[in-house]
């Protein structure tokens, strides 16, 4: 009985957390910002926080955080180039002793509609294991960025007008 | 003196082009420059209007240095360069207006009119250049040389193009612009015809250098057969001989053509007046071998510049 | 009537209205138009996509404008000498410099003239994309004076050459050659040459700051460095035209 409840309870913990603790004492909490828009489309901003805390007993050094998105709508399952989407790929953290935990946030344009998923991952000079974060999966709804109505006219009437600007100027020059 | 040239020399680079030319003319003169093609006539006109600096020599136009004061000279000039260029796409009057107004000049359309009817284009001032003839074109740049109303027209090769109707006209407008208004006029030509006509001095210039230059009645006047003379009469009038003034002499009758010998102390448009109110019908003159087409053609042969 | 503006408006005459002036605008606006006729089949596009295309249009129009520059550069002096007309205007009582500093201001006109031709075909790809607004202020912001500056370079060599040919083939060169990193991509320019090189042509400062405002959104005061560059070339550009001029010998 006390086992199962201790058991429950530990459960609790992960879910509501949100955190995975790896193998050796490295936990990272992600979480979208409460500012984010809730149904977001192109050209917005999201924000993800995070706490990366030292969980074990020795100082970690050379601790590199970094980002990855990838597109997971179906048939078009793949990584994404955070190159225009965010600036902010990566934290290095020199050291990080054992109890501490450090706050990073993670801001990203939304450029293409689709099925997201963002998730931290981590490493540090010494270990052999990859720590990574819950995933924070989002939604980004299309918006129309070609007015194809407006082009054609535009396309079609500029040289037609100058052509025929220049005809009645030679017509009247004669 | 309007144009006062001495001793001019000038070199592009290392070659010289002029070589001590020289010329003066007044006002109300016509000077004939002439010479064979590469003499140095346009070189010589260059240096007169401020575009070319002289190396060496004095020359004054109007008074003034055209190598230091061209912007002051050029406010009392006209000038027709040969094969001068214009805007095709413009009209010929806003071409006209435009030019009038780098002078400092904003003509009504009656002095654009004034100025199309005395070069003999009137109705074509709305016409776009480019559907211009070569004639109307040099016509064109007769009246743009003419819009600041100048004290010196330098004109180089002005009947190019034009028909013989279109050069009688030019000839009679140039005439009547020296004698009416005084304006001085350097004429750069090659068709000694044009200098018989027009002129009371020229100048030959052969490989730089002036080999000639003066009034041309004394000029000719030192030459075999220099006041030979063929005219062609409208109609024949009685007591022809008896209307010579003294020292005139007429050699021989052909049909509508007499032959006059003319010493070298009479002027001989003072005898064409003369002759003329006595009632000659004179229709044509020409000057008769000795005169400057002879001249011309010894002086460059001899320096060897034909 | 001050000689540089009479001057500059009978140059302006003759780009907007006689037909070679006009077939070049109709020509811009015709690569405009197939360039923006490529679009209309691909609605599927992503906002980075319609950022680029932007970027391409404004790319495509500025590179237009210095081409048109240098062609009327190239020929506002030796075209002239070539045509006959020169010699006439040099007969006034105009100062050379003023003479060529009306051709300047046309320059001006046929840029601007460019421009508002350019601006419906930006409305038209990037109304509802981003930055189009900064499109449109930073293409005048900033290729005006690239353009200006290659137009005012093209007349110093129609000056110091004397002949149309040898203007235009000396100054379309300089042009091939500041836009030629862009052909090179962005893995060559990383070398030491290549950064040295983007850090002082003006056409990359242009590009690179169409890239940065509309594409990556960023602001003014990160552009400051390049508008310097920009700002340098026409001044440069400018004195090179006007001490050609002091210095024709016909």
């Amino acid at each position: 009985m006390k086992r199962a409840l201790f058991l429950l309870a530990f459960a609790a913990f992960l879910v509501t957390s949100g955190a995975v603790d790896a193998a050796s004492g490295l936990s990272i909490a992600l979480v979208p910002d409460k500012s984010n828009p809730t149904a977001p489309e192109m050209g917005n901003w999201l924000k993800f926080n995070s706490i990366i805390k030292n969980t074990g007993d020795t100082p970690l050094a050379g601790l590199v955080v970094w980002i990855s998105l990838v597109q997971v709508d179906s048939g078009h399952e793949q990584p994404v180039d955070l190159e225009d989407w965010s600036a902010h790929k990566a934290l290095v953290i020199p050291n990080l002793n054992p109890g501490q935990a450090i706050g990073a946030d993670w801001a990203m344009r939304l450029i293409q509609a689709g099925d997201y998923r963002v998730v931290l991952s981590a490493t540090e000079r010494h270990a052999a294991t990859l720590y990574v974060s819950p995933f924070a999966d989002f939604h980004v709804r299309r918006k129309p960025t070609v007015e194809s109505g407006r082009i054609l006219p535009v396309a079609v009437g500029m040289p037609l007008l100058l052509a025929g600007f220049a005809a009645w100027r030679m017509r009247r020059g004669r | 003196m309007l144009v006062q040239v001495d001793n001019l020399g000038l070199s592009i680079g290392k070659v010289p082009i002029l070589k001590g030319v020289r010329l003066t003319m007044d006002k109300g003169e016509i000077y004939g420059l002439l010479g064979p093609n590469g003499a140095g006539k346009s070189t010589t006109l260059s240096v007169l209007t401020g575009l070319r600096r002289a190396d060496s020599g004095t020359v004054r136009v109007l008074g003034l240095d055209p190598a230091t004061q061209a912007r002051e000279l050029r406010r009392s000039i006209g000038v027709l360069a040969e094969d001068s260029g214009f805007y095709g796409w413009m009209s010929a009057a806003a071409y006209l207006r435009f030019m009038a107004n780098l002078y400092g000049i904003e003509p009504s359309p009656e002095t654009l009119a004034q100025q199309f009817a005395l070069v003999g284009l009137e109705g074509a001032e709305g016409k776009a250049i480019a559907n211009f003839s070569r004639g109307m074109k040099q016509r064109l740049g007769l009246a743009r040389a003419l819009l600041n109303d100048p004290q010196l027209l330098i004109l180089d090769e002005p009947t190019n193009g034009l028909d013989p109707r279109g050069r009688r006209d030019i000839h009679d407008l140039l005439i009547r612009l020296s004698v009416e208004r005084e304006v001085g006029i350097l004429l750069c030509t090659h068709l000694l015809d044009d200098v018989d006509r027009l002129c009371t001095r020229v100048g030959i210039i052969g490989e730089g250098s002036t080999l000639i230059e003066g009034n041309i009645a004394e000029l000719l006047g030192t030459r075999p057969g220099a006041g030979l003379y063929r005219l062609r009469l409208g109609r024949r009038i009685e007591g022809m001989v008896d209307s010579l003034p003294q020292g005139v002499k007429l050699l021989a009758q052909e049909g509508d053509w007499v032959h006059l010998y003319l010493p070298s102390s009479l002027i001989s448009s003072e005898v064409w007046r003369t002759l003329l109110d006595a009632g000659w019908d004179i229709v044509e003159i020409h000057g008769e071998s000795g005169g400057l087409e002879a001249l011309y053609l010894e002086l460059t042969e001899k320096e060897g510049v034909a | 009537m001050n000689p540089i503006l009479l001057i500059a408006r009978k140059e302006s005459g003759e780009v907007l209205g006689s037909g070679r002036g006009l077939g070049w605008l109709t020509l811009l606006a015709a690569v405009l138009s197939v360039l923006s006729l490529l679009l209309v089949s691909d609605t599927e596009l992503s906002l980075l996509d319609n950022a680029q295309v932007v970027y391409i249009v404004m790319g495509t129009i500025t590179a237009l404008g210095g081409l048109l520059a240098v062609v009327l550069g190239s020929d506002a002096w030796a075209g002239e000498r070539e045509r006959g007309s020169l010699i006439p205007l040099l007969l006034t009582p105009v100062e050379i410099t003023d003479i060529v500093l009306g051709k300047m201001g046309a320059q001006g006109i046929a840029w601007g003239s460019a421009y508002l031709v350019a601006l419906p075909y930006l409305w038209a790809v990037g109304s509802s994309g981003q930055n189009l607004a900064q499109a449109v202020l930073y293409l005048g912001l900033f290729g005006t004076p690239l353009v200006l500056g290659f137009g005012f370079y093209a007349l110093g060599l129609s000056v110091r050459l004397g002949s149309v040919r040898a203007a235009l083939l000396a100054s379309l060169t300089t042009l091939l050659l500041a836009a030629s990193p862009l052909l090179l991509g962005p893995s060559l320019r990383q070398s030491a040459v290549g950064k040295i090189f983007d850090a002082v042509n003006p056409f990359s400062a242009v590009l690179n700051t169409f890239d940065s405002v509309v594409v990556d959104s960023q602001p003014f005061t990160l552009q400051l460095g390049r508008l310097a560059v920009v700002v340098a070339w026409l001044v440069v550009a400018a004195w090179f035209g006007r001490a050609s001029a002091r210095s024709v010998k016909l």
